[in-house]
């Protein structure tokens, strides 16, 4: 029998061809149990095979916790990681180009191993959903035939390089950053230098300051394009990221020369390498080490190693070339006709964008959640291969940019999109939402994003030629759980997934972030202004944005506004929201949007009348939150050390609740909570986080013992502000957690 | 080895569909495991891709679509792994297993679905042992109107679809006007 390794001999590169084989060996390796758990998974995160929910064989089915029983028995392919469980396959998508043979590959791998749906990521990369681990030999050869490769596409290593979808054919840029972004990546791939690091690393490239398509600032490293007296360069920032705590990337150099870039990158790799944190994943990060070290040491230290780096000629041999990665157009340019439709202009006027190529224009395909089927993939590639040639880039907001698209082309163009059902208008509105994957597939996800996102986009896309163009030209993300995926802190309005203990039942909630900036490269980031039960989301949304139109100056900017009245406002506006009716009310609260299930898990306070007796820890964790909502108006009055004080504050309160709750006496005084909280809930490890393990109750431990709340600045308060309220989510899931223990304890 | 990876689909005779109502519906499947010799894993709510999957019932041998490509529901069948038999075999245990869920979704009162038995699409998921050439229909072409016309009655006429980089699939014309139940119950 044929195989795919016979079919595409002598079309895979040897090496790329290598390491496929290398891995199917050690896949064999671990089904014959000769390589470690740990290792193994690692080892096939970074090829690309990632774990998906339900993994661990156990899926609740809305009565209780069921094992799924698969065939594979006792194997595994990581820790508690069953081997037949589906997976997901990232497949890295450097900048998000692609080619129209890339895509139909793509196509097709998405109906033979996945189900049909293509998934754009945040970070222009491809998701297959649903894949069995044994599948992804092939999927990887048939991949690698045309030129791609899932290397290093998930685990501790450099992620997929993502930069600009115009990069090339903007209007603003300062120079195309596609080769060097190019250069960055076929640099590192593999390199030696990028194999020990404690946690992953993301770059990211922007053309110019103002535009936000490059996200640069939240990066581990991210470059922007700069040209001084004449010659190329970049801006390099270091540091940055989302997660948890948001935090932006400080300047590493104000002008690196363009032939200095790869040795800086790799000199900031070494040390990352050599000097990050390895013990705890929580605090793992580059960003860690920045904030550890300090800026100054780190630039000295990243001086020096560049120092002693031997020379590589893979330096500078990109830039006799520079022109090596430039698209050719197949089609000549040309005008727009006049007499276009006008559902045309509807399109063209948010998904069509002037090239700084005349006659040229890039068109974006706005996809519903990121996903397209495989169907839909083939016949964009015939699109690709008849107007734009191989010039399609996964953007970061979850589309299609399609690039070199004559004017003269645009309306037949057009009218082909919208009978493939890919002609929605809106492209960077706020009906052209992004998600991560949420519950429907994460592991890690507590609500469902995806469900949110979908249910606001079919409500919005109804009215969103009605909408006011000021809330028309809102951005809204959102994210399954505190790790950002949905990159919600730079949307105009965010949500990141939480739970709440209601009534003896869990409500899925979603944490409002009001007033992050999408603008200049992501430039700064929202705050929580309150949870609200998912259910009523929707209608959050709704009186946000009517509370902005009714009370806003005349042409204030969303977040002028939010910066003005301070988001004390809104929780005004949202406090009606926040409390969900009981269950016998209305059952669908307990349930996620698109999701039958009820939301709590196993039979825990079901039957009982829990919900009319509020234990004092709830009080306690109230109180928390509102001294959090207070610290967090003292911000926007610009005290930041009131600010910061104030969420110290929160923090010993709700700790405080927690310590009392497991019958400990304590005193107000914050040095006793402290020293209660470490020994009763840190150390007995009751409050550690089931995937984040101690990381939430060491920003306590940390903020009592260094005592950054005094004489705080901004960001030190923002920071404080950040850490304080993933502390209290923290809180609600211990309080949940004991509650199911002793629920179970009393059922025994 | 023969490719195992068939998909077959049935069409509803109702024109629209609200898929939001199959997403309890598949919970239900998992919950109360409808379908005993298979391994009910998830539900996939695609409901926002216009003429896409729609809502897939995720298992590990096989997944179940309430598929809406083309604008026309209908239950598809995907086998993904773990089937021994020859080619006829195969064909066969996809028709059946495809029709036993059209059987169950028309016993969902709620959904009030209907299933037509007068047209069944097939396609192959493996580009390697199944390419979309001659070579395939003309391999494929006896088993499949065995299959059609021992679960349909008469005789099925067969029409190749798509092109070479679309995965092999035919459509095959039943004549047939019976019920579900009633092709089940040929064999």
């Amino acid at each position: 029998m044929i195989s795919w390794k016979e079919q595409l001999s002598g079309r895979i590169p040897e090496q790329l061809g290598g390491e496929v084989d290398l891995f199917e060996g050690q896949i064999e390796l671990k089904k014959q149990g000769k390589i470690d758990d740990k290792i193994f998974a690692e080892t096939r995160l970074r090829r690309g095979v990632y774990g998906q929910r339900y993994d661990n064989g156990l899926r609740d089915d809305g009565t209780g916790q069921r094992p799924l029983t698969f065939p594979c028995g006792d194997l595994t392919k990581g820790p508690d990681t069953v081997w037949d469980a589906p997976g997901m396959m990232r497949i890295k998508i450097p900048f998000g180009k692609l080619t129209a043979e890339q895509l139909d590959v793509l196509s097709e791998l998405a109906e033979e191993y996945s189900d049909s749906i293509l998934h754009v990521t945040t970070r222009q990369d491809i998701q297959l959903h649903f894949v069995h681990i044994e599948d992804s030999p092939d999927m990887m050869r048939r991949l690698a035939a045309v030129g791609i490769t899932t290397r290093e596409a998930c685990g501790n290593s450099v992620r997929n390089v993502t930069a600009c979808e115009y990069a090339g054919v903007c209007n603003t840029q300062s120079f195309d950053v596609t080769p060097y972004a190019n250069a960055m990546v076929q640099f590192l791939l593999g390199h030696p230098d990028v194999q020990d690091f404690g946690r992953k690393f993301k770059i990211a490239f922007s053309g110019c300051e103002d535009n936000p398509c490059g996200l640069v600032t939240f990066h581990d490293l991210g470059a922007v394009a700069r040209v001084r007296d004449g010659k190329r360069g970049f801006r390099v920032v270091v540091g940055g990221g989302l997660g948890a705590v948001p935090v932006e990337a400080k300047v590493l150099a104000e002008f690196c020369p363009e032939e200095e870039l790869l040795p800086l990158a790799q000199a900031v790799s070494r040390v990352f390498a050599r000097l990050g944190e390895k013990q705890s994943r929580a605090r793992a990060r580059i960003k860690f080490l920045v904030q550890k070290l300090g800026m100054d040491e780190f630039k000295r230290l990243v001086a020096a190693e560049r120092e002693g780096l031997r020379y590589d000629e893979r330096w500078t041999a990109f830039l006799e070339d520079l022109h090596a990665t430039d698209e050719r157009p197949v089609r000549k340019a040309g005008g727009i006709p006049s007499d276009a439709s006008a559902r045309f202009r509807a399109w063209a006027k948010h998904n069509l964008k002037p090239q700084a190529q005349d006659g040229y224009y890039v068109a974006v395909v706005k996809l519903p959640l990121g996903d397209f089927t495989s169907a839909q993939g083939r016949a964009l590639s015939d699109l690709a291969r008849e107007y734009t040639g191989d010039s399609i880039r996964c953007t970061v907001e979850q589309n299609l940019a399609f690039r070199w698209l004559s004017g003269a082309d645009a309306v037949a163009f057009y009218e082909r999109l919208d009978a493939l059902n890919l002609g929605e208008p809106g492209a960077g509105t706020i009906t052209d939402m992004t998600s991560c994957p949420g519950t429907d597939t994460c592991k890690l996800g507590i609500s469902s994003s995806r469900g949110l996102t979908g249910e606001l986009r079919k409500r919005l896309s109804v009215i969103q030629e009605d909408l006011d163009p000021a809330v028309k030209a809102l951005r809204m993300k959102a994210s399954g759980c505190f790790n950002s995926c949905g990159q919600h802190h730079v949307a105009d309005i965010g949500f990141t997934g939480v739970s709440r203990q209601v009534g003896g039942r869990k409500v899925p909630h979603f944490n409002i972030v009001l007033g992050g900036q999408w603008t200049e490269n992501a430039k700064s980031y929202g705050l929580v202004v309150g949870a609200v039960p998912s259910k009523n989301v929707p209608k959050a949304v709704e009186l946000i944005t009517k509370h902005y139109l009714a009370n806003r100056n005349e042409d204030e900017s969303f977040q002028a506004f939010i910066a003005r009245v301070g988001k004390k406002d809104f929780r005004k506006v949202l406090a009606p929201l926040q409390k969900p009716p009981s269950y016998e009310q209305d059952p669908s609260f307990y349930s996620d949007w698109g999701d039958p299930r009820e939301y709590t898990i196993g039979d825990i306070g079901v039957g009982e009348c829990a919900g009319e007796i509020v234990p004092f820890v709830e009080f306690g964790l109230q109180e928390a939150e509102q001294q959090l909502h207070d610290a967090q108006d003292a911000l926007d009055a610009g005290q930041a050390t009131a600010a910061a004080a104030g969420a110290f504050n929160a923090m010993v309160t709700a700790a405080k609740a927690l310590v009392r709750h497991l019958d400990v006496q304590v005193k107000d005084d914050p040095s006793d909570v402290v020293a209660h909280f470490k020994t009763h809930l840190h150390d007995t490890e009751l409050f550690h986080d089931p995937f984040a393990k101690g990381k939430f109750a060491s920003y306590l431990l940390q903020m009592h013992g260094e005592k950054p709340y005094e004489n705080a600045d901004r960001e030190i308060a923002h920071r404080t502000l950040d850490e304080a309220q993933l502390f209290l989510e923290a809180a609600h899931a211990c309080y949940q957690r004991l509650t199911q223990s002793r629920a179970a304890v009393a059922a025994e | 080895m023969h490719a195992t990876k068939f998909q077959v689909k049935l069409y509803t005779k109702t024109g629209e569909i609200e898929l939001g109502t199959l997403i309890p519906v598949f919970h239900e499947w998992i919950r109360e495991k409808k379908i005993p010799d298979e391994l009910l894993i998830d539900v996939a709510d695609y409901a926002h891709v216009p003429q896409g999957p729609g809502v897939v019932l995720i298992g590990h041998q096989s997944d179940y679509y309430l598929d809406v490509a083309d604008d026309r529901p209908g239950l598809l069948y995907s086998r993904k792994r773990g089937f021994d038999g020859d080619l006829q075999a195969g064909i066969d245990d996809a028709f059946r297993r495809a029709l036993r869920a059209c059987q169950l979704l028309e016993e969902e009162s709620d959904l009030g679905f209907e299933f037509s038995t007068s047209e069944v699409f097939f396609r192959v998921q493996d580009r390697l042992r199944a390419p979309n050439e001659d070579a395939t229909y003309e391999a494929y072409k006896p088993a499949l109107e065995r299959a059609a016309s021992w679960f349909f009655g008469g005789a099925p006429s067969l029409e190749r679809l798509g092109g070479k980089r679309d995965p092999f699939a035919v459509r095959i014309h039943t004549g047939s006007t019976g019920c579900v139940s009633d092709a089940l119950s040929r064999n």
